[in-house]
């Protein structure tokens, strides 16, 4: 077993125990079923500790080498940013990520491996807004929307990482310009869930909003009656299709440094991007598949293809700090 | 913690906003209006239900405490669902929002430090004033009210630490206070450091609050009137006030337990699937139970020992205060610091699973244990220093005073701590969330993962249980404190 952390390419386990131990921030049942999956295909058992993807790393630091933890997964990749930047992950080769997960959607040092994906689009109430009119992030900030946007906090994560996004493509100053003139036109403090700001827009509220596509198609398909009735009073816009393409994030998972059981861990990630769990995984959360072999589930089908944004993943990690300190300028918490 | 919280360099400079000035403003606004809606719920049932009669008012003594079984986060779920625009005509948001789900979900702290208090007082300082003339409102402003006066004070207090420490519902209702700032320095700025810079700042907060609050108390100290005790006198109310009684105690109980409740059920019954609760279910009574007799030992030992008017009894009282007006999150991350020190030093091995545990145990009793030692205390101070200095001139020792003595006289309330304590781990999150083993999932830490990613369907149905498994034990404490009054039985 002490061979086997020295040599994180040693083969899928072999000789090591037959569980492997998740810290994760996603919480879905879906997960659930793929670790069954996962067992029912392997013999090996998936042990999950579930929580905040902040909270978690704090654990593991504090662990250190006695963690339990074999493999970190979250639902965005500054998350896994910030874990790598602890120095608590290991960097992991291993052809068949490298031939499933895209060069933007993985770690440059494979510290992290994406296993789906996420956009993050605009929402808008059909009878108030024309969808061209809406078609960028940057129409949110334009002065026709005055008092007519809601917002999600920006202590979340996927504000963060939109944010860091632009930095990247276009800069800290525009950056900057841009979410002040999103700020100008919030129709009230932010609060509440994407899914709350979707219901807001519904509800006549606001007139626009930004969430990851999944929170807009799982109202479409909800138990409740009044949450479908929501999102048939909205569109949904895949933005800057003329531009740099959508912004999208990652769920992945990335080996840590002390786990115990790397090549099950590895062999775990590995089974992420296989075919199965690909076809298992991204139609029960409704999230995009990793490969673009993958046909996605019928209903995100139905939103129709988009143009992703193309930059090195590792960029919403390091532009997090100073999106956070744009956010706090400009009044946006 | 505070060895974090002194290392150098302020987080307002770094971050280019007044995270801390904005969250002090924020804390001091929800705690206050909030604290004071309690106090104004609370206080005012306890003397209904203490001093007067109307319609309902036996089953209302025991009702109004039902909505402590509720955490604040379900409750600032429930009611923006309720309200969301399009589903009614008030939304319930912002500041007041907040205010008003703290409220309406805290008020049976003050009801039950009030009724206690009410129920503890003299009848003949009550019917003295009768007699003297006064009416119904005299009596309550001019001497029920007084002398309750500590009773509410303390509940207050402990409303009040619970609010300032909340992050959930205050995040949800997206206030900046020092608890969401604290979040938004770690979370959006990756900046744990200034974190608990903040978060010491609000247990200075606390130490001054507590301090003032005990020199307020400190002063109005009574002596003990009259020692023959019986049942309250109680005002038969005319058919308008008691009306007006039954409608107010009434609508507490709906807007803290039975709207949010019914909404809860809907949704559970929309989802249909209730999935693998009861291994949470399990788990969460455990973990309750185990946490709050650890918790209740070291309430004792803090109760105790202040009575005995010790410096190092005083400084606990103090410290386990402050821990109730901390976010628990920040408690489990500063067990964790420790544990990880302690790892450092070569101490111990590592934070394996059971060094987890242990520092979750820890945690639970940092946090919670200030929620204990108040009923501790209450029950104590009916104990007559003549029979403690009896005691001592019959050669009994501090042990055999404490067990013999001060225990038995005190073992109503000690019910009444442990089964507050099992209510409050039932519904503690972020400490659970963050120190439990592997494949240990509570009621609480299922209903969070739902809500978290949004499914407040599948959220509606664990988040019912731990109200539901709440609610046992508030009834037996209730039912407690009606027997309690001394010199009955």
């Amino acid at each position: 077993m002490a061979l086997a952390a020295c040599n994180p390419t040693g083969g899928s386990g072999g000789d090591e125990e037959n569980f492997v131990n998740l810290y994760t921030a996603r919480h879905y049942d879906a997960d659930r079923q793929l670790y069954a999956a996962f067992e029912e295909a392997t013999g090996v058992a998936v042990r999950a500790l579930t929580g905040n993807a902040e909270q978690l790393l704090e654990r593991i630091r504090a662990e250190g080498d006695a963690t339990e933890a074999d493999l970190f997964v979250s639902a965005d990749a500054g998350n896994l940013w910030r874990v790598k930047e602890a120095g608590l992950l290991q960097n992991v080769t291993s052809p068949a990520l490298e031939q499933g997960v895209p060069e933007n959607l993985r770690d440059p040092d494979g510290a992290f491996w994406g296993f789906t994906k996420r956009a993050r689009v605009i929402i808008y109430r059909k009878d108030a807004v024309q969808p061209e009119q809406v078609a960028s992030y940057d129409d949110l900030a334009n002065a026709r929307f005055r008092g007519q946007i809601v917002m999600r906090s920006s202590t979340n994560t996927y504000q963060l990482s939109t944010l860091a996004s632009r930095i990247e493509r276009q800069g800290a100053d525009n950056a900057r310009q841009w979410a002040a003139g999103v700020r100008a036109n919030f129709v009230r403090d932010p609060q509440g869930s994407d899914t709350d700001q979707i219901k807001a827009v519904a509800a006549g509220e606001a007139q626009a909003t930004l969430v990851n596509h999944y929170y807009y198609v799982r109202l479409l398909k909800s138990e409740d009656a009044a949450e479908r009735e929501a999102a048939a009073r909205v569109g949904l816009i895949f933005p800057d299709q003329a531009t740099g393409g959508t912004h999208v994030n990652i769920s992945g998972g990335g080996v840590t440094l002390h786990a115990k059981r790397p090549g099950r861990a590895k062999q775990f990630l590995e089974y992420l991007v296989s075919d199965a769990a690909q076809n298992l995984i991204a139609p029960l959360n409704t999230e995009f598949p990793i490969r673009p072999s993958i046909t996605p589930a019928p209903e995100l089908a139905a939103l129709g293809s988009f143009r992703e944004e193309s930059i090195p993943l590792d960029a919403l990690g390091r532009h997090q700090a100073e999106a956070a300190r744009i956010f706090e300028e400009v009044g946006w918490r | 913690m505070i060895g974090f919280a002194l290392s150098p360099g302020g987080a307002d400079a770094s971050f280019g906003g007044n995270l801390l000035r904005d969250g002090a403003i924020g804390t001091a606004l929800v705690v206050l209006i909030g604290g004071a809606g309690a106090v104004l719920f609370g206080a005012s049932a306890a003397w209904l239900v203490s001093l007067c009669r109307f319609p309902g008012r036996g089953i209302f003594e025991w009702l109004l405490v039902v909505p402590l079984a509720a955490p604040s986060y379900v409750l600032a779920y429930a009611y923006t669902g309720m309200t969301w625009a399009g589903g009614s005509a008030i939304e319930v948001r912002g500041l007041w929002g907040a205010a008003f789900v703290y409220a309406i979900g805290l008020y049976p702290y003050v009801y039950l430090a009030a009724r206690a208090a009410f129920a503890s007082q003299s009848a003949c300082a009550l019917e003295a004033a009768r007699t003297l003339g006064a009416t119904p409102v005299h009596v309550f402003w001019r001497v029920a009210l007084p002398l309750a006066r500590p009773g509410i004070a303390a509940g207050a207090a402990l409303t009040m630490m619970e609010i300032a420490a909340d992050y959930g519902a205050a995040y949800h209702f997206g206030l900046t206070t020092l608890s969401t700032a604290v979040f938004r320095a770690w979370y959006a700025h990756g900046a744990l450091d200034a974190a608990l810079q903040i978060a010491a700042v609000l247990l200075a907060a606390a130490i001054v609050f507590l301090l003032a609050e005990r020199w307020a108390r400190g002063r109005a100290a009574f002596a003990g009137g009259s020692t023959r005790w019986r049942a309250l006198p109680r005002y038969q109310l005319a058919p308008l006030p008691g009306f007006l009684a039954a409608l107010f105690c009434g609508a507490l109980v709906v807007f803290g337990a039975i709207l949010p409740l019914t909404w809860l059920g809907r949704l559970a019954l929309l989802h249909g699937d209730l999935g693998d609760i009861a291994q949470p279910f399990a788990n969460s009574i455990i973990l309750s139970s185990t946490g709050a007799l650890i918790t209740l030992a070291l309430a004792v030992a803090i109760a105790v020992s202040a009575r005995r008017a010790s410096g190092a009894g005083k400084a606990s009282v103090l410290a386990a205060a402050m821990g109730y007006a901390a976010p628990g999150a920040v408690i489990a991350i500063g067990a964790l610091a420790l544990f990880g020190a302690a790892r450092s030093a070569g101490w111990i091995g590592g934070l394996s699973a059971g060094l987890a545990l242990t520092a979750l145990f820890w945690t639970y009793a940092a946090r919670f244990a200030a929620a204990g030692v108040q009923p501790i205390d209450a029950g104590l101070a009916r104990l007559s220093k003549g029979l403690d200095a009896s005691a001592r001139t019959l050669g009994a020792g501090p042990w055999r005073r404490m067990f013999s003595v001060d225990l038995p006289i005190a073992a109503p309330s000690l019910g009444a701590a442990a089964l507050i304590l099992f209510v409050e781990i039932l519904k503690e999150l972020p400490a659970t969330l963050l120190l439990r083993p592997f494949d240990f999932d509570t009621l609480a830490v299922r209903a969070y993962s739902y809500a978290s990613d949004e499914r407040l369907l599948q959220a509606a149905a664990p988040s019912l249980l731990i109200f539901i498994a709440g609610l046992a034990p508030i009834l037996i404490l209730t039912h407690g404190i009606g027997r309690a009054r001394a010199g009955q039985r």
